[in-house]
């Protein structure tokens, strides 16, 4: 290929060449894997569309996208059976198919090539980035360097880009600084900055609040108003994936239904998929909330509220806090909070991003001391206590279960240390705890082979297992299927029956409305509502 | 061309032959400069300052490591490259926190034998020379030892290949036999380049050895090998601990643990094609 | 002034003049460097900085080398004074000195440079050598992971703690602390990998054929010329050292 034409097809300013890609895959399993990742799939992407692939967590709807992006490759990162086709230009049947057979003879894919045509982005932004640039420009930029494009050229292209992702403002800035939903646009932006004609977004409203929503919506019909085909995976069947003109269901590593979405919705093909329905489609322009919920129940769900005569679990007096402890004049984050949760209430702390709702859960068991007031936890002060030791009594959890898990199988990472607590009864509370987030059936498998939603469960049940008199919770609904969220609900409105006193943070409006005794706001440093 | 090709060409013969050559190269340099080292050392020692034999421990050693790290590097998958800052920031984190602990060991080759087991013998060497280099941003003094570095990620990848980390007891009787050669090959750069060991701990034990009337080199050569094997066998195992804990997936991405076998109980459940 | 040059440029002068020194083998080139080098930084207003970092790594350095051979020094021949097995010599101070010289020199050489250079500029300037392009990105992506990585051990201890992990003190439990921070931390970071990987290599990462830089790397004839011309002197320093010393006449 010469220079001349790479650099004639970088024109991302113009329209997209018309791309058609068609894919059946009748197996893939990864290396190492237990069993096939995908099996008897077959989507076709024409220029233009929207494609959204739904399915529960664990489904098999990244791998689909990833192969379909040659981001995973037959015979490099497992076994692939089936046929990709890839015909730039618009006319179908140009380029033959690409046929694997799961043997050394396949094809192999040069996955840059590809790249130019098919454009992926991964759920988790960060990854996308190279995290050898300094700057958003030189990020942006970087596809383009090891394709040898003059400089003048990156130039142009780089500024087009930042335009249509809205990163102008941005581009000296150095990525690791920017906000989730800024990450996001710039991962979007690496991705097209070649000008592909099929552009894969996994989960690409995740985690995102109703701006950043709005921005990567805007984006997405930029990109298919100039001819390009777009895919959706998600687990939500939300106000982007509703705009979709085809609609594909995996479950468990199969297509179950395929159609429009009218015909799926109305036929209940999503009922046992996992795949999060919610109310009706949601304008790119609406508030807080446009996140669906699943089984938007009445608060009666939760059980009665606790008479309020019991003493409360967890008592925050006249908290205040601030990052720059050394400086009295400097603005507090949060100001004199008072909160009362009673053993089996139920709160809910929302509030926009930034509003200081992960730094209030940490005050809950000494990561952060307040500057003034009192935490108190099951009727003790907590001031001087390592934050170890108030686990015993509190138990929360955060966002990443990353973080947290360490063990080789999810029955001994629930077991840890379980024995020191409760004795010969360890077993038996790891098992019961593990029924309760419905991971019994899943003891010995490594807690990172467990899909998104069952990591986060996971984590859930190491916390549960110890019985904490509170258990505060960091997004619990973030990354969560239909059936992962059923299972939350289930565990927190019996842990709250037993006695523990809840509180989770979310900015999930609905599930907050739902699923609490109580809503707090916590705004400009105040909690609101109590 | 008018339709740009979509898939590779199988690898051609002769850039893998080119590469394997800079390899061997390599290899020969850092071998040449240590018999060199050894074979001239008495004279030298007895002259005072051996700047003829600091030269050639710095440019031998070196040299050798920049060959194979430009041999080594392109043929690697982007994931083992990707792994390999990871693996650099745990070498130069933990050799740091134990270069101030005063304790006799370094503790600075985790990542590089991490990379080892994973990716094989000539990852593992890139690793270790890189591991140096790029530490040296923060801590000059590692620099010279390079080909050390490098010696241990081969070590440990070929063990690896034979199945040494597929037994946890078996990854510190590796990493034993590694402490000894790499210490061998270290001793001379301490001698010649620095003439001594930094850090009170070692320094303690070649001064033993210096008033029982040994040479220079002699007395570093012997606290290497009571330093080194202790401290290799203690950081293979720590590198299996790690390996272990990995799920399936994640090490059956590398050929290498694929094609060898190296990990105990993960036998491929499917034919790697 | 020194962001106008060449990070090749401040490279090739920093090996070159460690190059001299070490072939100069003599105390006073060695005194001379290292002043030089402390002065330049305290020029360019890094004095501080280049101080305190060569500092941290030569003071061991030093303590262990004047223990080492001015103590125990068998082949030292005037006594100054002496303990039972440990016996001062002028010989074993002598040595100690020179080598503790040459060695500072070659840290704060090496400490102004990693300090003057911009690393992106020398990962931009490595490209231009045709050196692999994964040497510029495990060497960038080193220096920038370590901040990241030590934010996540942040979090993991935090989650940890959450957990009710971390409770005792004492070494047992601190080791086992240890190994319950690193295998998430490490899980966590293989993991990345794998995804950036694969981002990687559809970035054109592992592309054949010429590549271009988008960021600007100041560069001009007159500083080619002096790499060539600083290297070459370096070159002829090493032959004459092995000249002089194969003939027998190099000075001690």
């Amino acid at each position: 290929m010469s220079r001349q034409e790479m650099s004639g097809r970088n024109t991302s300013g113009q329209n997209a060449a018309r791309t058609t890609l068609c894919a059946a895959i009748e197996g893939f399993t990864f290396h190492g894997g237990s069993g096939p990742a995908l099996r008897g799939v077959e989507i076709e992407i024409t220029p233009g569309s929207l494609t959204a692939v739904l399915g529960g967590s664990g489904s098999g709807k990244s791998t689909l996208g990833r192969l379909l992006a040659a981001w995973l490759a037959g015979g490099r990162d497992g076994v692939l059976r089936g046929t990709l086709q890839l015909a730039a230009g618009g006319r179908q049947g140009e380029g033959c198919p690409l046929v694997f057979s799961g043997t050394g003879d396949d094809p192999r894919i040069d996955s840059a090539a590809w790249a130019d045509h098919v454009g992926y982005v991964p759920q988790d932004a960060a990854a996308m980035l190279s995290a050898v640039r300094g700057t958003v420009e030189e990020e942006l930029a970087f596809g383009l360097e090891n394709r040898g494009t003059a400089r003048s050229e990156m130039t142009r292209i780089v500024a087009e880009t930042a335009r249509r992702t809205g990163l102008t403002a941005l581009l000296e800035r150095d990525p690791a600084t920017l906000s989730g939903g800024e990450l996001r646009r710039l991962a979007i932006g690496c991705a097209i900055v070649t000008g592909p004609g099929v552009l894969i977004l996994d989960e690409p409203l995740a985690s995102l609040d109703p701006a950043g929503e709005r921005t990567v919506m805007e984006l997405v019909r930029d990109v298919r108003g100039r001819g390009a085909a777009v895919v959706v995976l998600s687990q939500h069947a939300d106000g982007l994936t509703r705009q979709a003109t085809h609609w594909l269901v995996l479950e468990d590593g199969a297509a179950t239904a395929a159609g429009p979405p009218d015909r799926l919705l109305a036929g209940g093909s999503l009922a046992s998929s996992g795949v999060v329905v919610g109310g009706p489609p949601v304008l790119p322009a609406a508030g807080a909330g446009s996140r669906p919920v699943a089984a938007a129940a009445p608060a009666a769900a939760s059980g009665p509220a606790p008479a309020p005569g019991l003493p409360p679990a967890l008592q925050l007096e006249g908290v205040s806090f601030g990052f720059d402890a050394n400086d009295p004049g400097s603005p507090l984050l949060l100001k004199n909070i008072n909160l009362d949760v009673r053993p089996g209430e139920i709160v809910a702390v929302t509030g926009p991003n930034g509003a200081g709702k992960s730094t209030l859960l940490r005050l809950f068991n000494g990561l952060l001391r307040p500057l003034r007031g009192n935490v108190r936890v099951a009727g003790k002060g907590i001031a001087g206590v390592p934050t170890g030791v108030v686990a015993e009594r509190l138990g929360l959890l955060f966002q990443h279960p990353h973080d947290q898990l360490f063990e080789r199988t999810v029955q001994r990472e629930v077991i840890f240390g379980l024995e020191r607590l409760f004795g010969q009864h360890a077993s038996a509370k790891a098992a019961a705890a593990l029924a309760e987030v419905g991971l019994d059936a899943s003891g010995g498998v490594h807690p990172h082979e467990l899909s998104g939603s069952g990591q986060r469960l996971l984590a859930l049940a190491t916390v549960l297992a110890r019985e904490p008199a509170v258990l505060a919770l960091d997004e619990p609904t973030v990354a969560l299927d239909a059936h992962g969220l059923d299972r939350l609900t289930a565990a927190i409105t019996a842990a709250a029956g037993r006695g523990a006193a809840v509180v989770l943070v979310t900015h999930d409006l609905a599930f907050a409305r739902a699923h609490a005794h109580r809503t707090v706001e916590l705004k400009d440093g105040a909690l609101v509502g109590c | 061309m008018s339709q740009p090709s979509l898939t590779l060409p199988t690898p051609g013969q002769q850039e893998g032959r080119n590469r394997r050559l800079l390899e061997l190269l390599g290899a020969a340099a850092i071998a040449a400069t240590f018999l060199f080292l050894v074979l001239t050392q008495p004279a030298d020692i007895a002259g005072g300052l051996g700047s003829v034999s600091a030269l050639v421990a710095l440019g031998g050693f070196l040299l050798g490591a920049a060959l194979l790290i430009v041999g080594v590097l392109p043929t690697l998958p982007t994931s083992t490259v990707v792994l390999m800052p990871v693996a650099l920031v745990l070498n130069i984190v933990l050799g740091q926190l134990m270069g101030t602990s005063g304790l006799p060991f370094y503790f600075d080759a985790i990542g590089t034998v991490l990379i080892a087991v994973l990716a094989g013998p000539a990852a593992g060497a890139a690793t270790g020379a890189l591991s140096s280099i790029v530490w040296s941003f923060i801590n000059p003094t590692v620099l010279p030892f390079a080909a050390g570095a490098a010696l241990i990620g081969f070590l440990a990848g070929t063990a690896a290949r034979y199945g040494l980390f597929r037994r946890f007891y078996l990854a510190p009787v590796a990493g034993f036999a590694t402490g000894i050669l790499a210490g061998v090959v270290s001793a001379p750069i301490a001698a010649f380049v620095f003439g001594g060991t930094s850090g009170a701990g070692t320094g303690a034990i070649v001064s033993a050895f210096r008033a029982m009337g040994d040479t220079l080199l002699a007395a570093i050569t012997k606290q290497a090998l009571i330093s080194d094997p202790m401290d290799k066998a203690i950081v293979f195992a720590i590198a299996a601990m790690l390996v272990y804990a990995l799920p399936r997936r994640t090490t059956f991405q590398f050929p290498f643990v694929r094609r060898c076998n190296v990990l105990a109980g993960k036998k491929p459940v499917q034919k790697d094609s | 002034m020194v962001p106008r040059l060449n990070p090749l440029t401040l490279l090739a002068a920093a090996a070159a003049v460690l190059v001299m020194t070490t072939a100069a083998s003599s105390w006073a080139v060695s005194l001379t460097v290292a002043s030089g080098a402390v002065a330049l930084a305290a020029a360019l207003g890094r004095a501080r900085r280049v101080l305190l970092a060569g500092g941290a790594i030569l003071a061991p350095f030093w303590l262990s080398l004047l223990v080492m051979h001015g103590l125990f020094y068998p082949e030292g021949r005037t006594v100054l004074a002496g303990w039972g097995p440990a016996r001062v010599t002028a010989e074993g101070i002598g040595f100690a000195f020179d080598m503790g010289l040459r060695t500072s020199a070659f840290v704060l050489v090496l400490m102004l440079f990693s300090f003057s250079v911009r690393v992106p500029d020398l990962v931009a300037a490595l490209a231009t050598l045709r050196l692999p392009p994964q040497f510029g990105y495990v060497l960038a992506s080193t220096l920038m992971l370590a901040p990241i990585i030590a934010v996540r051990l942040h979090t993991v201890r935090q989650a940890q703690e959450s957990r009710g992990l971390v409770v005792e003190k004492g070494l047992g439990s601190r080791l086992k602390a240890v190994r319950l921070q690193m295998v998430p931390l490490v899980l966590g970071l293989v993991h990345d990998a794998g995804t950036r990987a694969q981002a990687l290599d559809a970035r054109g990462f592992r592309r054949a054929g010429p590549r271009t830089s988008y960021r600007e790397v100041h560069d001009s004839a007159a500083q080619r010329f002096f790499r060539w011309a600083i290297l070459l002197l370096a070159g002829a320093a090493v032959v004459l050292r092995i000249v002089a010393s194969a003939s027998g006449g190099g000075p001690a």
